[in-house]
């Protein structure tokens, strides 16, 4: 990994036109929340948007988190979590949150996080008809989404009687379409995508401070204000999202480029699957298999999805 | 297809790093069962780390010592090429050189990890002595609590101190931030076996801003 003095280089890589378009704290948004900008209810409870009735999902989606092997050690439980929803009629919306080791009860704030945001984000893109066009609006209704779920954090952080930060995870949360793909994230982990010829791309890279265990939480203040978000435009068919323990695999940290030998097989592997049940199961046991588990020992988790229409 | 396991290929990245200065008192009251159980310590905390594939490789260990000199006597290496070194005791107590020493050499350890785009996580220094600073300058001993202080606010570092039998604590604790531990007779086994552990959390975790810690169960405060 490059030290992170230069981590914000990454948003001003020049590149192919294949590199996502980063959209990084705009200066207009310093001054609103992002729920403001947005007009939308604060804290309405969250409602699970209808599956796509009828129709046959055309994202196959398969996506796990496993307890590393050193919680397991440990007797500790998996404090990453995930949450996917596809919604009509070829729209993807995921989250990934990885609890902090350091924090109490981070599993929980990793699930509610990882949900509220998914929730979130289909109401806001539900109540607003069409999605946001620009990537500035883009940033807005993501981070409005992630702030709808610190928000149910802290709450429940309330309700437990225990302070936000015991509840802390990162946040990764991800939309896709066959045409585009935005994503913002808060913390460590990457998202990442191909396009139709299967060429890879970074959306969102690993944030950290200077050192490796030291990261922004959803719960950070200020980190849903200065949340990473990212848009990508074209036709795309790959999109995978992965918390901090697969980065050193997954990416080349030096320049946060994905490594194509890792993302390949499992495209095709996705792409290949019918069962996407038995899909999760083998995503599971390759996530402990030894060759994995020798080399990152943390909680693991691991979302692909191929555009199959 | 043939499983997963085969046919995913991992990047090939520089491994972590997880640095850790052993600041060593090597003055003359060290002389005896305490440099025997000192040296012992070392070895089993070598071992200890050896036995953990992730850490062996991520935790690089330095050693200082200091008594009427102060000395690296082992750069940073990973604890599976770390070679103990045999200590002697003999000498005054250059307590404030030996910080100064081991702060220097943990900021041009960074440096080098930058430069060579190596991620790393949160140094420690881990001072053990049985007495007080002795023989040097004052302005040393307040320069080195002084930086103590600030690297630990900027959290630079995280500094232990650890006192044996004899160690004047109250001088110790105006030293360190963390309130300074004292060793429960020579348990400098136990100690480091915690310290291992200590290690091997730190390096395995990947977030977190600081990694609870196993209680100590060689030492009271």
């Amino acid at each position: 990994m490059e030290a992170p003095d230069n981590e914000a280089s990454s948003t001003a890589r020049t590149g192919s036109a294949r590199r996502p378009r980063a959209a990084r704290t705009p200066a207009g948004l310093r001054n609103s929340t992002p729920a403001q900008s947005l007009g939308a209810a604060p804290a309405k409870a969250p409602s699970a948007p209808p599956e796509a009735a009828g129709s046959a999902p055309r994202w196959k989606v398969a996506s796990v988190s496993v307890r590393g092997t050193s919680h397991e050690r440990a007797g500790g439980v998996c404090q990453d979590s995930h949450c996917v929803r596809e919604t009509a009629p070829d729209r993807l919306i995921a989250a990934i949150a990885d609890g902090a080791g350091s924090a109490a009860r981070s599993e929980i704030g990793a699930e509610i996080a990882a949900r509220t945001a998914v929730d979130a984000l289909c109401e806001l893109l539900a109540d607003g008809g069409a999605p946001p066009n620009t990537d500035e609006a883009w940033a807005i209704a993501l981070r409005a989404a992630m702030d709808r779920a610190r928000a149910a954090v802290e709450c429940e952080a309330e309700r437990l009687g225990l302070t936000p930060r015991e509840l802390a995870s990162t946040l990764i949360l991800l939309f896709a379409t066959p045409a585009l793909a935005a994503a913002a994230q808060i913390g460590d982990g990457a998202a990442v995508i191909a396009d139709a010829d299967g060429e890879l791309a970074i959306l969102t890279v690993p944030q950290s401070g200077e050192y490796l265990n030291e990261t922004t939480f959803l719960v950070t203040p200020g980190a849903v204000e200065a949340a990473q978000t990212a848009v990508w435009r074209g036709p795309m068919r790959f999109a995978a999202a992965f918390s901090d323990g697969l980065q050193i695999l997954a990416l080349r940290l030096s320049d946060h480029s994905p490594h194509p030998p890792f993302f390949a097989p499992l495209m095709q592997f996705i792409a290949a699957e019918r069962d996407m049940e038995e899909a999760q199961a083998k995503l599971a046991s390759f996530l402990v298999s030894p060759r994995i588990t020798e080399r990152a020992d943390d909680d693991l988790t691991l979302l692909l999805a191929q555009w199959a229409g | 297809m043939s499983g997963l396991e085969e046919s995913v290929e991992f990047a090939e990245n520089p491994e972590p790093r997880c640095p850790c200065v052993l600041l060593l008192d090597t003055s003359g009251s060290m002389q005896g069962a305490p440099i025997a159980a000192l040296n012992e310590g070392i070895r089993t905390f070598k071992r200890d780390l050896e036995q953990d594939l992730l850490a062996a490789r991520r935790v690089e260990i330095a050693v200082v010592t200091f008594n009427s000199e102060v000395r690296v006597a082992e750069d940073f290496s990973t604890a599976d090429v770390f070679e103990p070194p045999a200590l002697m005791a003999g000498g005054q107590t250059f307590m404030g050189t030996g910080i100064n020493k081991a702060l220097d050499l943990l900021q041009a350890r960074k440096s080098q990890y930058r430069a060579n785009g190596i991620a790393y996580y949160r140094p420690w220094v881990f001072m053990i002595t049985d007495g007080e600073p002795q023989g040097e300058a004052p302005e040393q001993v307040q320069r080195a609590a002084q930086r103590v202080r600030e690297d630990e606010d900027a959290k630079r570092v995280a500094f232990f101190a650890v006192g044996v039998e004899g160690a004047n604590m109250g001088a110790l604790a105006t030293i360190a931030v963390r309130q300074p531990i004292r060793l429960i007779g020579l348990n400098f086994r136990e100690m480091f076996v915690w310290l291992s552990a200590s290690m091997q959390k730190v390096s395995q975790s990947q977030l977190g801003d600081q990694v609870p810690l196993p209680p100590a169960g060689w030492g009271a405060i």
